[in-house]
């Protein structure tokens, strides 16, 4: 187990123990990556509304966490299960690939990620964005790893196409 | 070319560097003490219910228990309407009693 999780491991069994104040700064040490990773995988629209439904069902969990993976890779599960649950109940499929391919890029990361597809967008913010390896990544989105090799890959070749072009357009 | 968009990339989608968002982390822990007082109801509900099962359940069997004895028995099978009106206003001043009992929705309160 890396050291590096034993400190939140001590701060998960305090909160599963009732203290509210240790799961307060599980809360401030990991909102920012979790709402930034949601705000560029699914919009900032719902972003913190997910990543608050997750801490609050990580506090839920909170004995359930075993210190194996890092903190951040656990909470980023559980938000991601919302996400596909909310995804489920609005059954509103995202399609904002195809609403922004109309216009011409403009070399924004935030425009190059509207042109990705759903599961692209993920995978590319955590392999090159919040430094997760291949197979944490892979875990996460249920892809097979070499899908999520190739995923990236192709979503990062789009992207430098796009900042290229915008680049000499 | 290749070095400027990886490190264009890497930046552009890395979490922004910012201190903690204090707003958020009470938005969170106002959700976790709801969730608390809406689990401390939930406990309350059931075992209120579990509580007006058993009540009840009891009145069930004593009426029947009483309702198997002779002169009991005799009487309501002499005139089965006043067993019956006994018996709806038995139930009546069980669901009156039940009612009375405290609202559960301040029950979880701290």
């Amino acid at each position: 187990m890396p050291h590096s999780n034993d400190e939140d491991l001590a701060l998960s069994r305090r909160a599963a123990g009732g203290d509210g104040a240790a799961f307060a700064m599980l809360v401030e040490k990991y909102e920012r990556p979790l709402r930034s990773f949601l705000a560029r995988s699914i919009g900032a629209d719902h972003a913190d509304d997910i990543a608050q439904e997750a801490f609050v069902k990580a506090w839920r969990a909170a004995g359930q966490y075993d210190g194996r993976a890092r903190y951040s890779t656990w909470l980023t599960r559980i938000a991601w299960r919302c996400r596909l649950d909310a995804l489920r109940k609005e059954r509103r499929a995202e399609d904002a690939a195809s609403e922004a391919a109309h216009a011409p890029p403009t070399g924004e990361v935030e425009d190059m990620l509207s042109r990705l597809s759903h599961s692209e967008r993920p995978a590319l913010v955590l392999c090159e964005g919040h430094g997760w390896t291949h197979p944490e990544a892979a875990e996460l989105l249920s892809m097979p790893l070499g899908t999520l090799k190739s995923t990236v890959a192709r979503a990062k070749a789009k992207c430098r196409a796009m900042w290229e072009g915008a680049e000499h357009g | 070319m290749a070095d400027r968009f990886d490190d264009f990339l890497g930046a552009a989608l890395a979490p922004a560097e910012r201190l903690g968002d204090r707003k958020f982390v009470a938005r969170v822990q106002a959700a976790i003490v709801l969730e608390k007082r809406l689990a401390a109801q939930r406990r309350s509900l059931i075992t209120d219910l579990v509580q007006q099962l058993v009540a009840v359940a009891a009145v069930g069997i004593a009426l029947w228990w009483v309702g198997r004895a002779e002169a009991v028995a005799s009487r309501f099978a002499q005139s089965p309407a006043l067993g019956l009106a006994i018996l709806l206003t038995g139930f009546a001043l069980l669901v009156a009693l039940m009612s009375s009992r405290r609202p559960v929705a301040t029950a979880g309160r701290h």
